[in-house]
């Protein structure tokens, strides 16, 4: 039977409503049912996940612990010409709000300054003790002879830098420059450069982790979708088991492998490959971190790939070998870009995971294997310094962003597989 | 039956209204022999009626700021190093204290107004016996002279002590080192002194891995903390020998985080801080006590360390023995609260080049 629609107008429904809003009306309460039941889950990534990135990035721009306890002294020194000793007049506008500070402003204040010139922080609370009993000026000349750094220039230039109420301060910090007492950007003291260097050290060894897990990765995980279940799940076990021991556990088992006196530096001398007294050094240094990071990480690359390659069927591969390829240019042309999205899985995870690891480079890292995120934990534990933490984790993120926009300009994010 | 569940429910319910009525404190220290010593000592003693649950940590003050900014303190009394004692108290991090039943019996005035005092510990150089069979290293300049006595050195991954000791080796007289430190110039002699031992040493981080390393011979001397050199030799027999020379001696407080349950808090701290208190902490660790009067009771007691089999005299292995402080360098938690971070960022850059 056949029914040709004639009628222009709307279809309607058998009560005489328009079928499109009656279907509206159905779907609106499938999207608000649906919504809801989002809901949870939406709140829960608000609050844990977007809100925390929120306040990361606040504050590596904020610069209001010292401005809201300065602010008068900050006032006339933007008058002065940052040549010399300021004026008798920011003394004692600086010496007042000291003496009536009140509360632990000072002491924030304090430790804020301390970030640009080291000192800042015993200068104020000694002064804060010792303006007390001055009570008239000159208050330069009494603040010098109390502690002759009042007198010091050195200490009054830093401050230019914290002029304003948001600072990109933290920023240049971040990758070794900083500001000077008129805000033009220079670069830091020689001997205090090292966030430059950590940056390339921490994308070298994220990517050498990476390229190894792959290298030990496809391989395994090409056996493992390839042999038989009974074989495949023992393998299976052997990739899974390190997956649920504790990282440390196996941090520290590596220690026992390599480090000088250990069992592999031991086998090497026994077998007379090394003489005793050129043991290898293999613990506590970027080497070290490479290795026991790649065998950490290798899970996250290997069950990826598995789960694509699973999904290979097997008549692919007879089908090319059957129309005369050799296997390899089989593998090359048929098996490997099948398996692209397992690899682009896999290599994003772990090259994610690696960029910001922390715990095995402070454990095995030693000399010269501590990465950003040893930086990171050093300044939130020890100096306070959370702004310059903040910045750290932003430009973290920022380079996860660019990576992951240009792996979908490249690859295309619609082909990564996860199963 | 069911009134029997019923009845066991709230009886369940009121017993632990009744348990929280006086708050339970949450005492977060180092972990290890140290933790041990502070719970024989004068944790399972405390009958003030809070129990106390003990956590460990790694020292910083991130943890406790975020606490105490968040409004959700968890932590109540944290065993903390002087320059964090200095800058949580600026901060407002922790509660104060009423010094006044302690502060004239200290060995040397406490650094904040938020602390109760504990003990000195000591960053110490130290070696195994057997590595040194002939001529055996002396002083903190044989630590620095790998001709002398070649071999890996064991050192801390952060500048602390570090700087110091170095200044001693190449010279300075204990109790200048931090007059020549507070010149640029006397910071870059300290790296160029560490740079003669660059190659030649392994970092660790973590308390008990000097004494692995120079068990295992992977160094032939390391730094460690006094106590746990002291322990090793004393509960373990192990044949390590210290290096009395140059110890970069520490303090040690105890402080109550703002916030917290601070008058439990209170009440626990002046009973860990007592002279006897103090005293007791000795007979499990050897680090020294921060009371003049506490090293009385224990010269009255002595053999004072507990160990099977006999108890030893203790005096003689903490770091404020009169001939080790006599050659030590006091460390100043002032210039570190002010300058920590810059050394600690040069320190990182001197490693990693």
């Amino acid at each position: 039977m056949s029914q040709v629609q004639t009628s222009t107008g709307p279809i309607l429904t058998t009560d005489g409503i328009p079928l499109k809003v009656s279907l509206k009306k159905a779907e609106r309460k499938n999207k608000i049912r649906a919504f809801l039941l989002v809901l949870p889950l939406l709140s829960f990534i608000l609050i844990t996940f977007l809100v925390p990135i929120g306040d990361m990035l606040s504050r590596s721009i904020d610069d209001r612990q010292i401005n809201t306890v300065f602010p008068k002294t900050f006032e006339v020194y933007k008058k002065w010409d940052r040549q010399g000793l300021p004026s008798e007049e920011v003394y004692k506008t600086m010496f007042f709000e000291v003496k009536n500070s009140e509360g632990y402003d000072i002491g924030k204040a304090s430790t804020r300054m301390n970030y640009s010139k080291s000192g800042w922080k015993s200068l104020l609370k000694k002064s804060k003790r010792k303006f007390k009993k001055i009570e008239e000026g000159p208050y330069k000349e009494k603040m010098i002879s109390i502690d002759k750094k009042w007198g010091d220039p050195e200490y009054w230039k830093a401050l230019g830098q914290m002029v304003d109420p948001t600072t990109m301060g933290y920023y240049l910090n971040a990758v070794d420059l900083k500001y000077d007492s008129n805000k033009n950007i220079v670069q830091q003291k020689e001997n205090r450069r090292i966030y430059n260097k950590t940056w390339i050290k921490t994308f070298k060894v994220s990517i050498l982790v990476t390229f190894f897990c792959l290298i030990l990765g496809y391989p395994i995980s090409y056996l493992l979708a390839t042999l038989p279940l009974k074989y495949s799940n023992l393998l299976m076990i052997c990739v899974l088991l390190p997956f649920w021991t504790s990282l440390l556990v196996r941090t520290v088992a590596w220690m026992v492998m390599l480090q000088q006196k250990g069992v592999l530096n031991n086998l090497l001398v026994m077998s007379n490959v090394l003489a005793d007294e050129n043991r290898m050094q293999l613990m506590y240094n970027q080497t070290a971190v490479v290795i026991v990071m790649t065998q950490i990480l290798l899970p996250f690359m290997v069950l990826p790939l598995f789960s694509v390659m699973k999904t290979i069927s097997p008549t692919y591969m007879r089908a090319a070998l059957n129309l005369g390829a050799s296997p390899l240019h089989a593998f090359y042309k048929v098996y490997m870009p099948n398996s692209i999205p397992g690899v682009s899985a896999g290599c994003l995870l772990v090259f994610i995971i690696a960029i910001g690891y922390y715990i095995t480079p402070e454990l095995v890292g030693g000399k010269d294997g501590q990465m950003v995120g040893n930086w990171i934990a050093y300044h939130l534990k020890t100096t306070l310094n959370w702004g310059l933490c903040a910045s750290l984790g932003a430009i973290l993120l920022a380079m996860m962003t660019v990576l992951y926009w240009a792996y979908n300009k490249i690859v295309g994010i619609e082909n990564i597989k996860l199963g | 039956m069911k009134r029997a569940i019923k009845a066991a429910f709230f009886g369940l319910i009121s017993i632990a209204f009744v348990g929280s009525a006086i708050a339970d404190i949450t005492f977060v220290s180092w972990g290890g022999a140290y933790t041990a010593s502070q719970q024989k000592a004068y944790i399972d003693t405390y009958s003030k009626g809070s129990s106390i649950t003990v956590e460990n940590y790694n020292g910083g003050l991130g943890e406790i700021k975020a606490q105490v900014e968040a409004g959700n303190v968890t932590w109540d009394v944290v065993d903390v190093l002087p320059d964090q004692a200095i800058t949580g108290c600026d901060e407002g991090l922790f509660a104060k204290v009423d010094q006044s039943s302690f502060i004239n019996d200290m060995v040397v005035p406490p650094v904040s107004e938020c602390v109760v005092p504990q003990i000195f510990w000591a960053y110490t150089a130290f070696y195994s016996k057997s590595a040194f069979p002939g001529k055996k290293p002396k002083n903190i300049k044989d630590f620095f002279d790998v001709k002398k006595f070649p071999g890996k050195r064991g050192i801390h991954t952060w500048a602390n002590a570090l700087i110091e000791m170095a200044l001693v080796a190449d010279g300075v007289k204990a109790k200048n080192v931090y007059k020549v430190m507070s010149t640029p110039e006397g910071i870059d002699r300290a790296f160029a002194k560490l740079d003669t031992i660059k190659d030649h040493v392994v970092f660790w981080s973590a308390g008990s891995k000097p004494l692995e390393l120079v068990s295992s011979g992977e160094v032939v001397m390391s730094l460690a903390y006094n106590g746990r050199i002291g322990a090793a030799i004393l509960s373990e027999g192990k044949d390590f020998e210290y290096i009395w020379d140059a110890t970069v001696l520490e303090q040690e407080y105890l402080v109550a985080i703002k916030g917290g349950n601070e008058k439990e808090a209170l009440e626990f701290m002046a009973h860990a801080s007592t002279a006897q208190a103090l005293a007791d902490q000795a007979k499990y660790i050897p680090y020294g006590p921060m009371r003049k009067s506490s090293i009385g009771i224990i010269k009255k007691g002595e053999p004072w360390f507990i160990k099977e089999g006999g108890n030893i005299d203790i005096l003689p292995h903490m770091p404020t023995a009169p001939k080790v402080l006599k050659r030590a360098v006091i460390a100043d938690p002032v210039w570190w609260a002010d300058n920590g971070a810059e050394v600690s960022e040069r320190f990182g850059a001197w490693k990693g080049n």
